[in-house]
């Protein structure tokens, strides 16, 4: 059995890292996610933790130092928040292209303007497309468990991806959650040795990285395309074997709340579910019904899931935690990706999207409610007058 | 014509080549031709020291051109302390 | 630990960058690199920042090396070796490897060292990775079809600095001097020095020094290019021996804070002797030829060369 604890969910992450027995991390102080490298850095001072911790020079560099380091056979950490995740962008595609399985931590923050501490979804929305795994963990127990799935999912020989294991800035990364942390040699039966057969060793004399004329570009691509769609059924299948040894059973693409006859429903994801969770019990105990669907895998998006999850509601509602101006519906990400989901199963149901919590704000008990209001009374209408709200200042 | 997936090198990587990159074989780029003049060579080696593309070599036999792969820069032909090496136009070669 | 090479006879005959890359005919990087290779031997890691030595390189998903190699953005040579060097120290003492720890070489050209990949450098040398940072110099970026790079130097015509009626000169700029940079600013460093691929016994020497040091060293290797500098392809031997003799490149070492030359022109020659030979200089007026050879003695004076040809 493990031990339960109240930490933080920077806490807990690391906790997750020094169970994986990593061996090379690299940090940059930006908040909030600083408190992940503050504790590990702690934790090699003190001798838990037996791994190199380099001082990055900036993100571009902490991602660079975690891209040859994967690259010589370690298992390696990293992480970032807000402009932090943005400044690396070169490199992400680099250490998916060369398959290299990097675990990176993002404890949201918005970036510039507004420039405050707050959470944001944007920064690491900006970089989805990059052939990583991503999701969000909604607690800090989710945090701890994800990064230990992430490395089991980004290592596996069918997969060989990196992974954004993100969390939102404070709200998760800061509020202290009971962590039922594992024993360290069931992690190691759940979490083999970090094997790449493509490493830079000069027994083994390979080329990593050679430029490619036009007429490979197509299959290099490919490669990543299928790549990323076959991490579903590793997905699935880690899930499943953590459940086994740990107890803790995920459905690895959503977490349905209180769906069950549900007329209207909120899509989000993150932790700001946990604050739309006691809306919809108090909403339920008035007797309205209301539900949530909460996405933990964002990369790859499972589709399938998702339409099979929403396509029962009279209404969706999506809750965007991100900027993203000018974007198709004009809410955000998540709105786009849940109307493809649904788009083509025949019977119309109508999706609005919701901007909320931007610049760190909290999504407020009575935003929810708004939302859920507004929900109720487009199914009572049959349709939106509006495709998007933003909160507070359009509900 | 587009490379199948599956002909295309995992993640880009491909076996280091041991003595000569066949990949590309640039012997065809040359326009003069070095040639050799043995009785005045003295094989000081500072020709085989001074090629870009490791393309002479010092054999039991004396000074040796690597013509596959042999830009013809000419380089050789300008460091050679003793004038051994000439430079001869490739079109008057039948090969 | 590697030995000195005492003459072209005791140089290792093995090739460990071979035959068989795109470089133009009579490439200086690609000379310099074949020496780096020679000299570094078996037990060795390269890392190709984006630049000519990756791109003419590796075209065609192939390259020229025994050893193993990398890719890395021109942004980030430094970086991406720190943390290869960071990854064999943990492994080799966590037992996950049986592996010797290796040589691991970042060849950068002059923009990944001294431009954009200036950050990264100076941090795996602020940090003490134990690693040889190569920049060759061929004065611009050259991959790109010629533009100024910090150190191309003054008066030198590239697609970004052409001459014209406005401009008369081209590069208006003096170059940035990045060996001084790295050598003072960052005290883990164990080793530094400049070379030149015209003095190759003296190039793969420092080489090895270099790799011999515990921890970061730093080697500027002055590349003559044929194409950027619009010079003959057979001359490029002969354009590196004239930048040395007329004081535009000056070949030292600092070691165990020591600075040394390692070698000294018996006789300095004008810095006209060296540019009327490269058609990017072939703009200038005696003006600019002046500000030159200004620049050249006060790079010789600094490294304590007697000025012997006068600057009006």
């Amino acid at each position: 059995m493990g031990v339960v604890k109240r930490i933080s969910g920077c806490v807990a992450t690391a906790t997750a890292v020094k169970l994986a027995d990593v061996d090379v991390i690299c940090s940059y102080p930006i908040r909030p996610y600083t408190g992940i490298m503050s504790e590990l850095a702690r934790m090699v001072a003190d001798g838990e933790l037996d791994a190199e911790f380099v001082y990055g020079e900036g993100e571009h560099g902490q991602l660079s130092v975690v891209y040859g380091a994967s690259a010589s056979g370690a298992r390696t950490f990293t992480g970032s928040s807000g402009v932090g995740v943005t400044y690396a962008m070169e490199v992400y595609s680099p250490i998916s292209g060369e398959r290299l399985p990097v675990q990176m931590a993002i404890a949201d923050r918005t970036l510039d303007p507004p420039g405050d501490f707050g959470s944001e979804h944007t920064d690491a929305l900006c970089c989805r497309d990059q052939g990583w795994i991503q999701g969000w963990a909604a607690t800090p127990q989710e945090a701890l468990d994800m990064t230990l799935m992430y490395y089991r999912i980004g290592e596996d020989p069918r997969v060989l991806l990196p992974q954004y294991a993100c969390q939102d800035g404070y709200f998760v990364s800061h509020i202290l959650g009971e962590v039922d942390i594992p024993e360290a040699a069931k992690v190691k039966e759940f979490l083999p040795p970090y094997k790449n057969h493509h490493v830079l060793d000069v027994r083994t004399p390979q080329i990593i990285g050679a430029q490619m004329e036009p007429k490979m570009g197509p299959g290099m691509q490919y490669q990543r395309y299928q790549a990323i769609e076959g991490s579903r059924k590793v997905i699935e299948e880690v899930h499943d074997e953590f459940g086994r040894l740990f107890g803790r059973k995920y459905n690895p693409w959503v977490e349905e709340f209180m769906t069950d006859d549900a007329e209207v429903a909120l899509f989000i994801q993150g932790g700001h579910a946990e604050t739309a969770k006691t809306v919809v019990r108090r909403l339920r105990n008035l007797g309205e019904k209301v539900g949530l669907v909460r996405l933990r895998t964002f990369r790859p998006f499972p589709t399938q899931q998702v339409r099979d999850a929403l396509s029962k509601f009279k209404v969706v509602g999506t809750v965007d935690n991100s900027v993203n101006f000018g974007i198709s519906g004009a809410a955000g990400v998540l709105l786009t990706e849940a109307r493809t989901a649904m788009y083509g199963m025949g019977d119309k149901i109508p999706t609005v999207g919701f901007v909320a919590g931007l610049g760190g704000e909290m999504i407020t008990h009575d935003e929810f409610y708004k939302m859920f209001m507004k929900l109720k009374e487009i199914a009572k209408a049959g349709k939106a007058d509006k495709e998007n709200y933003w909160l507070p200042f359009e509900l | 014509m587009s490379i199948s997936p599956n002909e295309v090198p995992f993640a880009g990587t491909v076996p280091s080549p041991k003595t000569e990159n066949e990949g590309m074989i640039t012997g065809s780029w040359r326009t003069r031709r070095p040639i050799l003049d043995t009785d005045k060579c003295t094989e000081c080696l500072i020709c085989w020291i001074s090629c870009p593309d490791s393309s002479i070599k010092s054999t039991t036999a004396g000074m040796e051109f690597n013509l596959k792969y042999c830009k013809g820069c000419g380089i050789c032909n300008e460091v050679c302390p003793v004038g051994a090496i000439s430079l001869v136009p490739e079109l008057d070669f039948e090969d | 630990m590697l030995e000195e090479i005492k003459s072209l006879r005791k140089a290792p005959e093995e090739e460990y960058y071979v035959p068989g890359h795109r470089t133009c005919a009579g490439c200086g990087p690609a000379l310099q690199y074949r020496l780096v290779a020679k000299a570094a031997g078996p037990n060795t890691i390269f890392l190709g920042p984006t630049g000519c030595m990756y791109v003419a390189n590796t075209s065609y998903g192939c390259g020229p090396w025994a050893v193993p190699w990398i890719h890395t953005q021109i942004t980030n040579g430094g970086a991406v070796a720190s943390g290869i060097e960071a990854a064999y120290k943990a492994i080799i003492r966590k037992k996950k490897t049986d592996a010797e720890f290796p040589n691991i070489i970042v060849m950068a050209g002059d923009g990944g060292s001294s431009d954009i990949g200036l950050q990264a450098l100076s941090a795996a040398f602020y940090r003490g990775h134990n690693i040889l940072f190569i920049a060759y110099d061929n004065e611009s970026y050259a991959n790109t079809g010629i533009q100024t790079s910090p150190t191309t130097p003054y008066g030198a015509w590239t697609t970004f600095s052409p001459a014209g009626p406005v401009i008369p000169e081209g590069k208006k700029l003096m170059p940035k001097d990045l060996p001084k940079m790295m050598a003072h600013g960052h005290p883990e460093l164990k080793y530094l020095a400049t070379a030149s691929l015209s003095y190759p016994l003296d190039l793969m020497n420092k080489v090895r020094k270099g790799l011999n040091a515990e921890g970061p060293a730093f080697l500027y290797i002055h590349a003559p290019c044929p194409k950027g500098w619009s010079f003959p392809a057979d001359k490029t031997i002969e354009m590196g021996k004239l930048a040395v003799e007329t004081g535009m490149f000056q070949l030292y070492e600092l070691h165990e804070g020591q600075y040394k030359l390692t070698y000294q022109p018996k006789e300095i020659k004008p810095v006209e002797e060296y540019i009327k030979l490269q058609g990017r200089f072939s703009h200038l007026q005696p003006e600019h030829i002046q500000k030159l050879q200004q620049f050249a003695n006060g790079r010789l004076k600094e490294v304590g060369i007697e000025v012997s040809v006068p600057a009006q």
